[in-house]
């Protein structure tokens, strides 16, 4: 039976993430805490290829204790088993550190055939993590896939959306994908699965279950540093024009013709 | 400055009714001083006025007869905030053309343009910081307009736990047909048994009695005006469709809200055990001895038929990003859970779920949201009904102009659900009609929109509906709830008042606007010398 890994990163429950101007951190109050919503879409491809194929999927996630109810959540949508990395030696990590733990967290499960990663959280934004990942683990990657054509025993067929349009890419397995929102509609879940979840066992690994290098995890295996955090400026300027409609016409081509001189 | 009707008006000739209708002139007015002038100018020449807010309506009532249009839409500003310290009551004043969705952003955002703000409202803004408010009207229309939601005492489905846009207003201002304002507070004016006096901003009394007639004993419903023996004199004025003034003002509360919000889609196979749901959510039945005390903020429906037309629709892109539904999905209950806690939620869901599966459902059958995203997911899924509907309509309407959307908006007493179920469906399907039940079923307030095929099927449809009326009268229903009784609605109130009882209305309405020159044709037909 096929493996399935999921990475799951809990973020805030909102689509406007506010930033406090004088900590540059994420304001988090009044804001539940929910699964990367790009994840959703990973948990839900993963659960797919289980109902066409077979397959037991991993739900794996680098967090604070309480993450262990949102991967009770994954569990819910058809994660069959969560793993949590907590410890305070893995608090503070940038994507870089991140990564290594996750990996170390991985090879804890053994071979595998699939990750599955959202495409980028909601809350850094940086789409860093899953490729970062695979060059760990040192496998094969493709990011931004938005359909999954065919999997197979040792490779995975699917399209990956570009600026210009898609490429169909053949991977060898085990390989790494990152999906975009295009890919599928997550599932809700129901009474019956969460009454199921609730009820499920996550699993706890802390800082000793795994052979990591303690300089290369949390702060300390973290070389990004964040200086500001800032609301990109975006300033429009209108100019109204009014008047009759040859009037507006005159004054809207002067306007334009202005333009062009500046270019040129 | 008034406009010459010409082309470029053509839009405001209609509203989401999909009736076109006709007018000579149409205002802006950015002040109640520029409604004020337009209507003294209309008064003295005798020229009738249809006021009009985001032209939302499914009732017709901002569609001109007719004569001078005053559209309020420029009026769109939140102007006041009121601060109750004892009894920790937040209220906002807002213009007549501010949109429902601008209003939610502003409140969730509790960010206002304040910079003609008095001291007292600056002040209670700083109170609102300490909680977390919202304006519980909400139907389905988001880009309705303040006044339009009051003019028809609009509701939507939270309703049911908060009652409709009257429950929430608490203070009017309206331009009378003569250009005098009355400024109504809720608790100021309240009648002496069936006698009210009222003194305008220029000092005249208006006294008058108030009808005969006996208002249905259902908790929504917009038919008519509003009367009650002792009544607050306000409450004449909500849903009053814009027949008695011109609201230029409207003060309304907010209410906390609270942190946990759930939304269940329940999905039942087959309609009568979806029914028997509603009644257990209701605690009308017991079911398998479960000892459920669910207190839903909103208990919604979709036929079996509606989902169907959703489904057909999914394949379609405009509705590719609503959930998927499943072929066996046959009819659904929505409920939406308000709490404190999560976990106090999750105890009440896990005996629903018993609950389900006594009924002869299954748990498994349902879709739980308790995050903000996934709830949305969910209004989506609801919102996408009527959109769908409109959608279908409008197909229809390139082979066949005369037709325009044929929806109910009736509610009946709890005791008569499973009645008024069997009374729409046995009528579409004796008369061969194709349509969608949809709507809030928790107060037994259902939306049945039949899809006519051709014009044949839609007079058939409208017959349907006057039928319809009369057995909902009989049954001690409303005939309009939310929606108002507007232009299209007229014949339906016929089926609920005597001829005599809408007389006393139309009393009633002259007793504001002698000469009816405000909303003809709304609630009642114009007769001239009547």
């Amino acid at each position: 039976m096929m493996k399935i890994i999921v990475c799951i990163k809990q973020v805030p429950g909102t689509n406007e993430v506010k930033t406090d101007p004088e900590t540059n951190t994420i304001i988090r109050e009044n804001v539940p805490a929910i699964i990367n919503p790009f994840d959703t879409y990973a948990i839900e491809e993963a659960v797919r290829i289980k109902e066409r194929t077979g397959a037991f999927i991993y739900g794996i996630s680098m967090g604070i204790p309480s993450a262990e109810d949102m991967l009770k959540e994954a569990v819910s949508l058809g994660i069959d088993k969560g793993i949590l990395m907590t410890d305070r030696k893995f608090a503070g990590a940038d994507t870089l550190a991140t990564a290594y733990t996750l990996s170390k967290g991985i090879e804890r499960i053994g071979e595998f055939d699939l990750i599955i990663c959202g495409r980028q959280a909601t809350d850094g934004d940086t789409a860093q993590v899953g490729p970062s990942l695979a060059r760990t683990l040192n496998i094969a990657y493709a990011t931004d896939i938005s359909k999954i054509i065919e999997i197979k025993d040792n490779e995975i067929h699917c399209l990956k959306i570009t600026d210009d349009g898609y490429e169909e890419i053949l991977i060898k397995l085990p390989a790494l994908i990152t999906v975009v929102k295009e890919i599928n509609m997550p599932r809700l879940p129901s009474i019956k699965s969460m009454k199921a979840a609730r009820k499920s066992k996550i699993e706890i690994v802390e800082f000793d279950g795994i052979k990591a290098d303690e300089k290369r995890t949390g702060l300390k295996g973290s070389p990004t540093q964040v200086r500001k955090v800032f609301v990109p400026l975006h300033e429009v300027n209108t100019t109204l024009i009014e008047g009759t409609l040859e009037e507006k016409a005159g004054k809207l081509s002067e306007i334009l013709l202005n333009l062009r001189m500046e270019v040129e | 400055m008034d406009i010459k009707f010409n082309q470029i008006y053509g839009e405001y000739l209609r509203d989401e009714s999909r009736q076109v209708g006709r007018a000579e002139s149409i205002v802006f007015p950015k002040t109640e001083a520029e409604i004020i002038n337009s209507v003294k100018e209309m008064s003295r020449k005798n020229i009738p006025i249809t006021s009009q807010g985001a032209r939302t309506g499914l009732a017709a009532s901002a569609v001109p007869y007719g004569g001078h249009i005053i559209n309020l839409s420029k009026m769109n500003k939140v102007t006041g905030a009121r601060y109750d310290e004892k009894e920790d009551r937040f209220f906002l004043t807002v213009q007549p053309g501010v949109l429902l969705s601008d209003l939610r952003k502003y409140i969730a955002n509790k960010s206002f343009v304040a910079a003609e703000w008095d001291k007292e409202s600056i002040n209670a803004l700083k109170f609102m910081e300490k909680g977390r408010w919202f304006y519980s009207t909400d139907p389905t229309e988001t880009s309705a307009s303040m006044g339009g939601i009051a003019s028809c005492n609009a509701s939507g489905a939270r309703s049911y736990k908060y009652g409709s846009a009257r429950d929430h207003i608490t203070g009017l201002r309206l331009v009378l047909a003569d250009g005098d304002v009355l400024v109504l507070k809720r608790g100021q004016y309240l009648a002496k048994d069936d006698e009210f006096s009222l003194i305008t901003e220029g000092g005249r009394e208006i006294k008058g009695k108030l009808p005969k007639y006996k208002m249905p004993h259902v908790k929504k419903n917009t038919s008519g005006y509003y009367n009650k023996p002792g009544m607050d004199m306000i409450d004449l004025f909500i849903g009053s469709d814009g027949t008695l003034g011109i609201i230029s003002e409207i003060e309304i509360e907010l209410n906390k809200t609270f942190d946990v919000i759930w939304g269940l889609t329940i999905f039942m196979p087959d309609e009568d055990k979806a029914l028997d749901l509603v009644r257990a959510l209701r605690h009308e039945i017991k079911i398998a001895d479960i000892n459920l005390n669910i207190n839903p903020s909103a208990i919604e429906f979709f036929s079996h038929k509606a989902l169907k037309m959703l489904r057909d629709r999914q394949k379609t892109s405009a509705f590719s990003n609503i959930q998927e539904l499943k072929d066996t999905c046959h009819t659904a209950v929505y409920i939406e859970i308000e709490s404190d806690s999560n976990e106090l939620v999750w105890a009440e869901v896990e005996k629903l779920g018993d609950v389900i599966n006594a009924l002869g459902g299954d748990e498994e059958e349902t879709w739980v949201a308790y995050n903000p995203i996934n709830l949305e997911k969910l209004h989506d899924f609801r919102h996408a009904c009527p959109e769908c509907v409109n959608l279908e309509i409008d197909q229809i309407k390139k082979l066949n102009a005369g037709i325009t959307k044929l929806g109910t908006d009736m509610s009946v007493p709890d005791d008569k659900l499973k009645d008024v179920m069997k009374m729409y469906n046995e009528g579409m399907e004796e008369n061969k009609l194709d349509g969608v039940i949809f709507g809030h079923i928790g107060n037994n307030h259902l939306h049945v929109n039949i899809i006519p095929k051709d014009m044949d099927e839609y007079e058939k449809g409208k017959e349907l509906f006057l039928i319809w009326a009369e057995k909902i009268a009989a049954m001690g229903g409303a005939v309009s709830a939310e929606h108002g009784v507007g232009k299209l609605k007229v014949p339906f109130l016929k089926k609920m008042y005597t001829e005599e009882e809408i007389n006393e209305m139309r009393k009633l309405k002259k007793i504001f606007d002698p000469s009816q020159i405000l909303n003809r044709g709304t609630i009642f037909e114009y007769v001239e010398g009547q």
